[in-house]
């Protein structure tokens, strides 16, 4: 399916009660893009991350992920994609190693391969030294790209990277998306959130989202030039005052 | 979706173990809790009073009244630890020191006995503070007091119907016979669910359970994979606690043991059930910790009949009582343990349990999976 859509969306919709975090957005991207996904705190992005790996039911729309039914294929969708949540979730007392096989278990690659896939994934995150140590010693950019090489042990077609730079250091940062940067050209689509500028210089794509819609969209350049703007951290205001000065009233805070 | 594997549930229940072992506190709660309980209850918790001590007053010093003092005095229930021949004042001995009971003997209590019309008295003073005991001791004192004095006229008591009791199962009566199969019921049921609902509220909390349900595995394989340690572990605690009994405390299993580990079973799988329903609603895991301690705990000993007789209770908390499992457990490691009874007579028992487990349970997956 090269070149075809790895992720698309039809007004995809989540509401929580009377909230509309999510407020039907449409989402394409390509296959071995990086897309980056930005906003204020809040503005529904970690909503939509959860729509699209099936961890959330939409409330309407309709969506493909890696080629199947977010509605309905929920289970084929979850063994072709990779998750990093916004928060470190691996289990800090067992080893580097421990988790790493683990997860390998659990998405059912079989022992031998899986003995060299910790071996290469550790390897390409700069971990191979550190496998048997438990994972709580680690500093938290070790930790990031231990996540980073857990999500990505069964190579998945998709990764989604919700906040995944969050209080790591610029050089750690800069580190990581290196890896990601290697992972888009082998092929990986990967889906970001993000409200780091520099990182969202990084990206093939972006998108604004503000109040759980989408309020701009394009490549770096595009929307620079678009608006006029020497930095993308001044697209990114331009863009937030506007749909403030829209003042729809429904700025809640969600997350 | 897709189909279980056991593979998937075999890799989270090494997981789940390795966390186990790596947590000294889990631990303690598996090996040494539950002995340091049945040592607690099997020998503090001891509800066969011996040796209260009594004191007697004497105020007549005859011949007669040392023989009654010496009656009292040779029981199993009393111990004379003073006698007195002046009449303090009684109530100073009740604050004062240990003592449970006074018995008074009034001057001219031989003559009223020797002489026909006139009923000779001991008066017994008892402290009705702790009103079990108080019970007891006014229970043993009447016949002890009376057979003593017919033992002084030299009479045998008379023939009239005199009710011949035979104690069966437990004829020495000790509470600790009683205690430690009650013991495996409170054991089984702190391990299945206070200690589930506690991991599973854990995985919650830190995010894992999330990543967990990103990987192809499905709800059921989760919970499968994350209980079955505590399946084996709640089954180690209770042969832990059969061993400690039978070296201990001279339990011998009369009836199958077969039946009795099937029963169990049925028993880890309700408390399972409840522990899964109890992290569903727990959002913390100190919250966890008390749902469960009180879903479990507090009920299991107080309402099952672990201490209390359920014959006692007001009418509500009896019916109450047969709601909780631990009620029918007891039963059921009760009649195992002490009668000898198996399956043919503990059905109803064994089907309540598995009805409750597999309400339990369809419970707690309607919240499970509405939650994600």
């Amino acid at each position: 399916m090269n070149g075809a859509a790895s992720i698309e969306t039809r007004g995809l919709t989540k509401t929580f009660g009377t909230f509309t975090a999510v407020d039907a957005i449409d989402v394409s991207v390509k296959r071995g893009e990086i897309f980056g996904f930005l906003g204020a705190n809040g503005a529904g992005k970690t909503t939509a991350i959860r729509m699209l790996c099936g961890l959330l039911t939409p409330s309407s729309g309709a969506g493909k992920v890696a080629g199947f039914d977010i509605m309905r294929q929920g289970a084929d969708i979850r063994t072709r994609i990779g998750y990093m949540a916004q928060k470190f979730s691996l289990y800090p007392d067992l080893t580097l190693e421990q988790n790493m096989r683990l997860y390998g278990s659990l998405y059912g690659l079989p022992r031998r391969e899986l003995r060299d896939r910790i071996d290469k994934m550790a390897e390409q995150v700069g971990l191979s030294d550190k496998l048997s140590r438990k994972t709580q010693e680690l500093p938290l950019g070790w930790q990031q790209r231990l996540s980073l090489a857990c999500a990505n042990l069964h190579r998945p077609e998709i990764l989604f990277l919700d906040e995944p730079t969050g209080s790591v250091d610029p050089l750690s940062r800069r580190r990581f998306w290196d890896m990601l940067h290697s992972l888009s050209q082998a092929g990986t689509t990967i889906f970001v959130t993000t409200h780091y500028m520099d990182e969202a210089e990084y990206c093939h794509r972006i998108s604004l989202m503000a109040s759980g819609r989408i309020a701009a969209e394009g490549s770096p350049a595009e929307l620079k030039s678009r608006l006029d703007c020497a930095s993308l951290q001044d697209v990114f205001l331009k863009v937030m005052q506007k749909e403030a000065r829209l003042g729809n009233g429904q700025a809640g805070e969600r997350k | 979706m897709k189909s279980f594997s056991p593979r998937r549930v075999v890799a989270m229940a090494r997981k789940e173990f390795r966390h186990i072992l790596r947590d000294g506190q889990t631990l303690a709660i598996i090996l040494v809790l539950p002995v340091f309980m049945m040592f607690l209850y099997g020998y503090a918790l001891n509800l066969d009073p011996s040796e209260i001590a009594v004191i007697v007053e004497d105020a007549e010093g005859s011949r007669e009244s040392r023989f009654v003092i010496s009656a009292i005095d040779a029981s199993d229930m009393f111990a004379v630890v003073g006698t007195r021949n002046a009449a303090a004042h009684p109530e100073a001995l009740f604050r004062g020191q240990d003592v449970r009971a006074v018995f008074r003997i009034p001057a001219g209590f031989t003559h009223s006995l020797r002489s026909a019309g006139s009923p000779a008295r001991v008066q017994v003073l008892i402290d009705g503070a702790d009103p079990n005991l108080a019970t007891l001791i006014r229970n043993a004192a009447a016949p002890l007091v009376r057979g003593a004095s017919l033992e002084i006229l030299g009479i045998s008591p008379p023939s009239l119907i005199a009710p011949l009791s035979v104690i069966l199962y437990n004829p020495e009566q000790k509470s600790s016979l009683y205690f430690v199969p009650g013991l495996m019921a409170v054991i089984l049921l702190l391990i299945s669910a206070l200690l589930t609902s506690v991991t599973l509220v854990r995985e919650k909390e830190s995010g894992t359970l999330e990543q967990l349900f990103i990987t192809p595995l499905h709800p059921f394989e989760i919970l499968t994979g994350k209980m079955l340690p505590y399946i084996l572990l709640a089954a180690v605690d209770g042969v832990l606690v059969m061993a400690v009994g039978y070296a201990a405390f001279d339990l011998r299993v009369k009836g199958s043991l077969l039946f009795l580990s099937f029963a169990s079973l049925i028993y880890i799988f309700a408390g399972l059930s409840l522990g899964l329903l109890i992290s569903t609603v727990a959002k913390r895991q100190q919250h966890a910790m008390m749902l469960a301690l009180g879903a479990t705990l507090m009920p299991s000993v107080i309402l099952s009949g672990f201490i209390f007789p359920i014959a006692g209770m007001p009418a509500f908390l009896q019916a109450l009582s047969h709601i909780i499992p631990a009620t029918w457990f007891l039963e059921i490691v009760r009649g195992v343990v002490l009668k000898g009874t198996g399956l043919a007579e503990l059905g109803l028992q064994v089907l309540a349990l598995s009805v409750e487990g597999f309400l339990l349970l369809g419970l707690a997956l309607l919240k499970f999976r509405s939650k994600l």
